[in-house]
């Protein structure tokens, strides 16, 4: 293996033409995942590329460059519609790894328990793509297509993660359920980012991941929520199993499939409670 | 397979080392350098035993590459007396016996530092999750958690 450090978009796009090469940015996923080997693969290690390590608003988007770390967008200020992507980064690992890992290494490593694909489908995410071929974008929904399966062809590398100016007066919130507080892998966990006025819903957005191949929106959820009372969301039939239908939990060692599924439903209400009073339900 | 030239600074000295591509800064630290302060516990990002600085910045040392420290400042458990002087977190961890077998304890050491450069007024709950990336399999987190706590204290003149 060689290690290699572009200095450039055009420069990385050059390796990754060659056969047997990687991209690495944080690493917090690509090497836990050798166990002690050696890489059979040119490493590309693409944190070295000044543009890629930014965060800007550029017109009505927001661009998390592919190098940039949770910490940084952690750190970095940003409207309550971004709460929910905020708890979510706080929640990846650690301290340790928020400082190296990035959102986009996240979003390519495609698992389905990754905690910033939630939040960011709430955010109507795109990822930005350069390749050979020149530069496209997807919504992040058509980015991740399977358990570590991404739409991203040989050679093609995420540039940024983009988000449009969410809705006037958003507010979003996260909710992570896990066999303990820090640093585990969740059982189930919702995103949510609604809108509200004079007690109603006026919008709501909800995902969830680890209960299913990919993260998912609840459209059918998200239909019914709209125009309804605040006061609603104390109910606890609110979320039926009709709304939770996009869901294929799988029963592990963490939770079995019906467990998250009646997870979910709380996990909604409160996300939902949280973000729109600012309390638990 | 060709080995890599690497300029860094490590605690303040300009240091240069030659490691393999494959090689992490941990096992730089610890094989080439003969800084063995650092200590492995896992090698997947799960414990914060091999926890160091770059530039400023909290990370594990066996999910980083040696050649990675290249043009960077590392910080290591090493750096954290001046001498033979300890630093005031490192006393107060003798203070309240938050160690035993000390394995993990240079890890803490390294993060409890890097929260207390940053902030001498960190609450509980912020303690507790910036040391959620260390684990310790004998002293139990209380002490720890009590020991980085009165450090603070100590430090802002309370
Ligand atoms: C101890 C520990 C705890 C963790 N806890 C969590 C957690 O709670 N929640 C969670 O979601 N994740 C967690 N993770 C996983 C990981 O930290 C995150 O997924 C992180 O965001 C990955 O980012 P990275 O930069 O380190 O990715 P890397 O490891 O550098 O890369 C990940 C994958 O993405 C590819 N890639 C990276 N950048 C690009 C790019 N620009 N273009 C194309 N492909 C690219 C790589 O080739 C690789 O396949 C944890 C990891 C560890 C070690
Ligand atoms: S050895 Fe690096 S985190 Fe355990
Ligand atoms: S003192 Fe033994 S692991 Fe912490």
């Amino acid at each position: 293996m060689r290690y290699l450090r572009p200095a450039s978009c055009d420069e990385a796009l050059g390796m990754l033409s060659a056969p047997d090469t990687r991209i690495v940015a944080g690493g917090t996923d690509v090497y836990p995942a050798l166990r002690d080997r050696a890489p059979r693969f040119d490493m590309v290690d693409v944190t070295g590329i000044a543009d890629l390590r930014k965060i800007t608003q550029e017109d009505d988007w927001l661009r998390i460059g592919a190098a940039a770390t949770w910490s940084e967008l952690i750190r970095h200020p940003l409207p309550p519609a971004f709460d929910g992507l905020k708890a979510a980064a706080r929640e990846v690992g650690s301290v340790q790894i928020q400082n190296a890992g990035t959102v986009a290494g996240n979003l390519c490593n495609a698992s389905p328990a990754a905690d910033g694909v939630p939040p960011l489908l709430t955010l109507d995410a795109e990822v930005e793509v350069a390749g050979p071929e020149g530069a496209r974008r997807l919504p992040l929904g058509d980015f991740i297509l399977g358990p570590r399966r991404t739409a991203l062809a040989p050679g093609e590398m995420v540039t940024a993660v983009l988000v449009p100016e969410p809705p006037a007066g958003a507010v979003s919130a996260f909710a992570k359920l896990g066999s303990r507080t820090y640093l585990v892998i969740s059982i189930a966990m919702v995103s949510v980012l609604a809108t509200a006025a004079e007690g109603r819903i006026a919008e709501a957005r909800v995902a969830v991941g680890a209960c299913s191949p990919v993260a998912v929106r609840l459209s059918a959820l998200e239909a019914d929520l709209a125009g309804r009372p605040v006061a609603d969301l104390n109910d606890l039939g609110l979320v039926t199993s009709a709304h939770l239908a996009p869901l294929s939990p799988l029963s592990d060692v963490r939770g079995s499939a019906a467990y998250r599924v009646d997870a979910v439903g709380t996990l909604v209400r409160r996300a939902l409670l949280a973000a729109l009073e600012g309390r638990n339900g | 397979m060709s080995q890599i030239h690497v300029t860094t600074k490590i605690n303040g000295d300009e240091t240069e080392f030659l490691c393999g591509p494959e090689e992490t800064l941990l096992d730089v630290l610890r094989d080439h350098l003969g800084m063995t302060g650092t200590k492995e516990g896992c090698g997947t990002g799960d414990c914060g035993a091999c926890s160091v600085t770059v530039d400023g910045r909290l990370v594990c040392s066996c999910l980083m590459l040696g050649a990675e420290a290249e043009g960077h400042e590392i910080g290591t458990i090493e750096g954290v007396a001046k001498g033979d002087e300890l630093h005031p977190v490192q006393k107060k961890f003798l203070d309240h016996a938050a160690l035993q077998c000390g394995i993990c304890t240079p890890g803490f050491l390294v993060a409890a530092k890097a929260l207390l450069d940053r902030t001498l007024e960190p609450t509980e709950e912020e303690v507790r999750y910036w040391l959620a990336g260390n684990l310790c399999r004998c002293t139990g987190y209380d002490k720890i958690v009590r020991a980085v706590m009165d450090t603070a204290a100590e430090l802002r003149g309370a």
